[in-house]
């Protein structure tokens, strides 16, 4: 049975704690106040239960400290979906947990759409794609957010396992890294996942004598404020839209785009040329690999395009262009396979669709 | 057709409220009292989260579909007051899943590197 005295302190504590509950956001206080006093009200009888008054006195002092830093939080939290109501339906680049990071870094938003289809004509999808928006502030001020592409090939349905391989291996070892130059965590990261599918592949023609082996493309991206910063390998792409201009970014490591280099064939021979699917660079195909490295910077309104053969091969670069200008990223994404698959989808299909704003 | 739009991976890493959070619900809905006992339990009392920090977690965990609210009901072992409880959802499950393997992986090194001892993982 609860003293009249330990009762008296639980009620005094709770009276004081629903007054501290009007900083927060109206909003908020709706959703969760009650809660919140009920479950400070269970935290006061068990201090008193199990400490004594000065137990009191201590959940008082850090639940103070708690309500302090969170109730800032939340008022930010609302600010910025007024704002995001006001200046139309964004996603921010931070979760609401990264607020800290929103006020230290420039406030650039980005809104993403990814997507992958098998197409038409094959049998398995063996393209991967990820899109990492960090929720820790440090995290999302030091390293950015990252976007990866790769297109998967191999017998065995090994392609499918490559490219897995690629994403997540450039996704973990990215963000462990501590280099502070972007591009060379980004290369050392790809070169990692390069030995790991190289590595299994030795493995695996080692107990099955097979010497197919699996391999995939893989282009990453870390957008860190206004900085792209990109690495590649194979023939999957990274296009920027600037004011209304579409320029591909990454160099294709292809036979045909070396012919296109050469002045042997044109961009449009290439798309239809018998050998347009041979690669000459790619992940797991050899111990060491040589990677590309671009860097620029984009603007607020820019896009980022990056896709797998399967849209860029099909689609023109004017009507990639035309479509991203035309529709909100989701749409976009969703537009763009379309149009592939209307074209025959012959290989798998995958893109993701960055708009920046400020 | 592999739809990776919700990819688990894209809410990584999470932040130490919302991984003991998806934790302490992984064995069974609870209310907010509940998830705020369990998680100073078991970390033996070094992660305790104030009333405003599990509430502005559960708010954003909501949104992202993470967690869902189940009823509303007294809960006898603690008072006789209407609590509302929560539950994992199974994308929820899937995040947990992924960050326990991003964080596995990560001790894995730390013992290649001689930073933790093996025995000392715990695991």
């Amino acid at each position: 049975m609860a003293s009249v005295s330990t009762l008296r302190q639980v009620a005094l504590a709770d009276r004081c704690y629903r007054l501290l509950l009007l900083t927060y956001p109206a909003d908020f206080r709706r959703a969760y106040a009650a809660e919140m006093a009920s479950t400070f009200r269970a935290c006061c009888r068990e201090a008193l239960r199990e400490e004594d008054s000065w137990g009191l006195v201590r959940l008082s002092g850090s639940t103070i400290y708690d309500l302090i830093t969170t109730s800032i939080k939340e008022h930010l939290q609302t600010l910025l979906s007024r704002l995001k109501h006001l200046f139309g339906n964004q996603v921010p680049l931070v979760s609401p947990a990264g607020l800290d990071a929103m006020l230290l870094t420039a406030p650039l938003r980005l809104q993403v759409a990814q997507h992958t289809d098998i197409g038409c004509k094959r049998i398995a999808n063996e393209d991967n794609l990820i899109t990492v928006l960090p929720e820790d502030p440090q995290i999302l001020q030091d390293k950015g957010a990252l976007f990866v592409v790769a297109d998967g090939m191999g017998g065995h349905t090994q392609g499918d396992r490559a490219s897995e391989l690629a994403v997540s291996t450039v996704r973990e070892v990215y963000y462990q890294e501590m280099h502070e130059d972007k591009a060379s965590s980004l290369v050392h990261a790809i070169k990692q996942a390069n030995t790991l599918i190289h590595k299994e592949n030795m493995a695996w023609s080692g107990a099955f004598d097979d010497k197919t082996g699996m391999g995939t493309t893989c282009i990453a991206a870390i957008l860190q404020e206004k900085t792209l910063t990109v690495a590649n390998v194979g023939d999957s792409r990274i296009y920027v839209i600037h004011e209304g201009q579409i320029r591909q970014i990454s160099r294709d490591h292809s036979l045909v785009a070396d012919m296109v280099r050469a002045g042997l064939i044109t961009p449009e021979q290439a798309n239809h040329h018998e050998q347009r699917n041979v690669i000459y660079r790619a992940l797991g195909t050899a111990a060491e690999i040589d990677v590309d490295v671009f860097e620029e910077t984009v603007a607020e309104g820019d896009a980022l395009i990056l896709c797998t053969d399967g849209l860029c091969g099909l689609v023109k670069d004017e009507a990639m262009l035309q479509i991203v200008e035309t529709y909100q990223p989701e749409e976009s994404v969703q537009q763009l396979i379309a149009r592939a698959n209307a074209a025959g989808g012959p290989d798998n299909i995958t893109a993701i669709v960055v708009r920046v704003t400020a | 057709m592999k739809e990776k739009a919700q990819a688990p991976e894209a809410m990584l890493p999470l932040t130490p409220a919302v991984f003991h959070i998806l934790l302490a619900l992984a064995d069974g809905e609870k209310h907010g009292y509940g998830i705020m006992k369990e998680v100073s339990q078991r970390t033996e009392g070094s992660m305790r989260m104030g009333p405003g920090t599990l509430y502005g977690s559960i708010g954003r965990m909501l949104t992202s579909g993470l967690i869902a609210t189940t009823d509303e009901r007294p809960d006898p072992a603690v008072d006789d007051e209407r609590r509302r409880y929560y539950r994992l959802t199974d994308f929820g499950l899937r995040v947990a899943e992924a960050e326990s393997r991003r964080l596995d992986q990560l001790l894995r090194i730390a013992q290649s590197k001689h930073v933790l001892a093996p025995s000392q993982g715990g695991f």
